[in-house]
């Protein structure tokens, strides 16, 4: 499943999970969605081919009824598409192209999202609250969420400001915090190995199910430090450069050198 | 370069030697004969930590509205670097509209390079304790506790005020043997035609 991942972007935040973190994570979420229709905004780490896969080869016992990954990298939407068609998960895990800052497709409804979007370190959390938003929406503001994000490091202030500002945003859209499982996950991130995520797990009040109306995120002041300080989202895909040979070492890493005739 | 530095002043500190397999002496030599002819140089560089479009151009920009100088102080090491010296044939600032390497500046073996100016040798001394991380998830946290393991550059703010020829500190304190001035658009991405 690591090496189904495509090599990470760090200017978008594609930043990965370390391995064994991912086996604890996906053990987790296959009970937490067991039987549900969950939906990932993003999924750049492959928990959700990890629960999908657990699940099929029996490792565990539970596990979503269908994962739908919602991501604006075709890198990751075709290496998922393909994963699931090579091990015959097409009934239950499925990709699409989609960027957040485009309304989700409200036909849809889930029970369930799961998201580990970029942690907002130079917004307060703002681009954490897009992906957050999506994810409600796509529950019909009626179900729970699992949102990954950075957990309090004392040295570092945005931390705790972050998770302050997405739970009282999550509580103005009808969410309250079911569970909080601190220092869980470490990353491949260089400058700051001993950054731990945190799970904050969401949950609808009763009766907060409405009719959903999707809208563009467009403001200027929510995308100013999306990526970073002075980083605006100016990119709404990535595109895969597609190759007839999948998979396979790029020709333009070696070149061959023949024996001389004799 | 002027040795004195301010609270809030900017520093691109990275730690230097040789580069693919180029002796750290004859980078200087290159890049300063560069400047000369074509008023610029790129110096190029690596790792996840100064991104050219995320980390190093929004701390210049940031910085440089203030009216601040960009510092680029670099640190001698003994070093192995053996990437291919396979030279730039373009850069971008925004990694999508590319432009071919100016005439006269050649980068090898690096994905990312600064856009320097008056660089110059120096006895200077860096005190990490009185600097912080200017940018990125770890903003705020002091350069001596950031600078350690793979992490050698980092976008940092100066705390307080001092002299860099004459500065004493009981804390670490790096022993900066380059400088130069950072110029707009202060970082860019490479590739070589390969790519």
């Amino acid at each position: 499943m690591i090496q189904n991942r495509p090599r990470p972007l760090r200017e978008f935040d594609q930043i990965y999970m370390k391995a064994a973190d991912m086996v604890f994570q996906s053990e987790l979420v296959s009970r937490w969605a067991d039987g549900s229709k969950l939906a990932f905004l993003g999924d750049g780490d492959s928990i959700s081919v990890s629960v999908a896969y657990l699940k099929a080869r029996g490792i565990v016992d539970r596990g979503p009824a269908t994962i739908t990954v919602f991501d604006f990298d075709e890198r990751m939407v075709g290496a998922i598409n393909r994963f699931a068609d090579r091990e015959g998960l097409q009934e239950i895990l499925y990709a699409v192209l989609y960027n957040c800052l485009d309304p989700v497709p409200v036909t849809l409804k889930f029970d369930r999202f799961y998201t580990n979007p970029p942690w907002g370190a130079s917004n307060g959390g703002e681009s954490v609250k897009v992906f957050v938003e999506r994810g409600m929406e796509l529950v019909h503001f009626d179900g729970e969420g699992l949102v990954v994000i950075a957990d309090r490091d004392d040295d570092l202030p945005w931390t705790a400001d972050v998770l302050a500002n997405v739970q009282e945003f999550a509580s103005s859209k009808g969410f309250y915090v079911s569970c909080l499982m601190p220092g869980l996950h470490s990353y491949h991130l260089d400058d700051n190995p001993e950054l731990r995520s945190c799970n904050l797990m969401l949950r609808s009040r009763p009766g907060n199910g409405r009719e959903v109306t999707s809208h563009a995120v467009r403001d200027p002041d929510r995308l100013r430090n999306f990526y970073g300080e002075g980083v605006a989202p100016a990119v709404r895909y990535i595109r895969e450069r597609h190759r007839v040979d999948y998979g396979k070492a790029l020709d333009i890493e070696y070149q061959l050198e023949l024996w001389a005739e004799a | 370069m002027i040795e004195h530095v301010d609270e809030g002043d900017a520093i691109l500190y990275m730690k230097i030697g040789t580069h693919a397999t180029e002796p750290l002496d004859d980078i200087i030599a290159r890049k300063k004969q560069e400047i000369s002819d074509a008023g610029f140089s790129m110096w190029g560089y690596g790792g996840n930590t100064c991104h050219p479009r995320t980390t190093v151009q929004p701390f210049a920009s940031s910085h440089a509205a203030e009216g601040r100088v960009i510092r680029l102080l670099m640190q001698p090491m003994h070093s192995n670097h053996f990437a291919d010296p396979v030279p730039a044939d373009e850069y971008s600032v925004d990694g999508l509209r590319w432009l071919p390497v100016p005439a006269g500046i050649e980068v090898r073996g690096s994905r990312f390079a600064l856009c320097i100016r008056n660089l110059e040798q120096v006895h200077w001394k860096l005190p990490l304790e009185a600097t912080r991380v200017a940018i990125g998830n770890c903003r705020g946290r002091r350069g001596s506790l950031y600078i350690k393991g793979r992490v050698d550059k980092a976008c940092l703010e100066v705390v307080g005020s001092y002299d860099l020829e004459s500065v004493s500190s009981a804390g670490p304190v790096a022993e900066i043997g380059l400088v130069a001035e950072l110029i707009k658009p202060y970082s860019v991405l490479l590739r070589s035609d390969q790519e």
